[in-house]
């Protein structure tokens, strides 16, 4: 019992632990368009996710070309994009916390409109 | 529990604290039996604008701190977070004016003074809405 101290150190180093395993598990896929796609410019193009927010993140915001175009706040859905230009473009899903700060967990996948 | 959601809890309470300030005292003040209060009721004016400011800088530090940069926020969350900081410096301003010399205007001026504070609340209060859910 002269080392009972050791078990509330303990109980925090498993809780420490348990929280980073959870923090881990927050991911964002972009399962449409894959990366490298091809779109058509005419055509009514959309962005298909599914995200897994982890325990700091509340939902994403939608980025295309570096600026934000949507809130997606279902963890699973589409996208529909507005009309896009010819050229390449970047589209990316990031985590974002109830603050609307990202979390640093985000895909990203690179698009050529034709 | 998680020190990051309770930092921006306890942001939150001053926060909405502040508010309830700015609008409360403002509307208090323009109470006919309430003439005798605005002084002190501008004293809770100029608190709840420092506090609404300080809150509203500490979300950014929140987030600052945990992730190494402030909120994502555009278009009409942008334009409402600039109209709430207006009204804050506009608000700020006003009390303190008031605090300084204002028992010695006309109750004309002093009417109009409140009646403007009370707008600047609401203003503020309605693009919080805006900034909260369009971000």
């Amino acid at each position: 019992m002269r080392n009972s101290f050791i078990f509330p150190i303990l109980g925090a180093a498993l809780l420490a632990c348990s929280q980073m395993s959870l923090a881990e598990d927050a991911s964002v896929k972009i399962t449409s368009p894959a990366d490298g796609a091809k779109l058509d410019a005419m055509a009514q193009n959309k962005v298909v996710y599914e995200v897994i927010p982890g325990p700091n993140g509340d939902h994403t915001h939608l980025y295309m070309d570096r600026k934000e175009v949507a809130i997606l706040r279902q963890l699973k859905g589409s996208h529909t994009l507005e009309t896009l230009s010819p050229g390449k473009h970047d589209i990316c899903i990031k985590i974002v916390n109830k603050g609307h700060t990202p979390i640093g967990v985000e895909q990203c996948v690179n698009v050529t409109v034709n | 529990m998680d020190l990051q959601n309770l930092s921006y809890a306890a942001i939150q309470i001053v926060h909405n604290f502040g508010a309830v300030a700015v609008v409360g005292s403002a509307f208090l003040a323009l109470w006919p039996g309430l003439v005798g209060m605005r002084k002190p009721l501008a004293w809770i004016m100029l608190a709840g604008w420092v506090a609404q400011a300080a809150s509203g800088g500490a979300f950014g530090g929140v987030s600052w701190l945990y992730y190494g940069r402030f909120p994502d926020i555009h278009g009409i969350a942008v334009a409402a977070l600039l109209i709430k900081m207006a009204c804050a410096a506009a608000g700020f301003m006003l009390a303190a004016a008031y605090i300084h010399s204002g028992i010695g205007w006309s109750e004309r001026a002093q009417q109009a003074s409140w009646r403007a504070l009370a707008s600047l609340a609401a203003t503020a209060l309605t693009a919080a809405a805006f900034l909260r859910w369009f971000s």
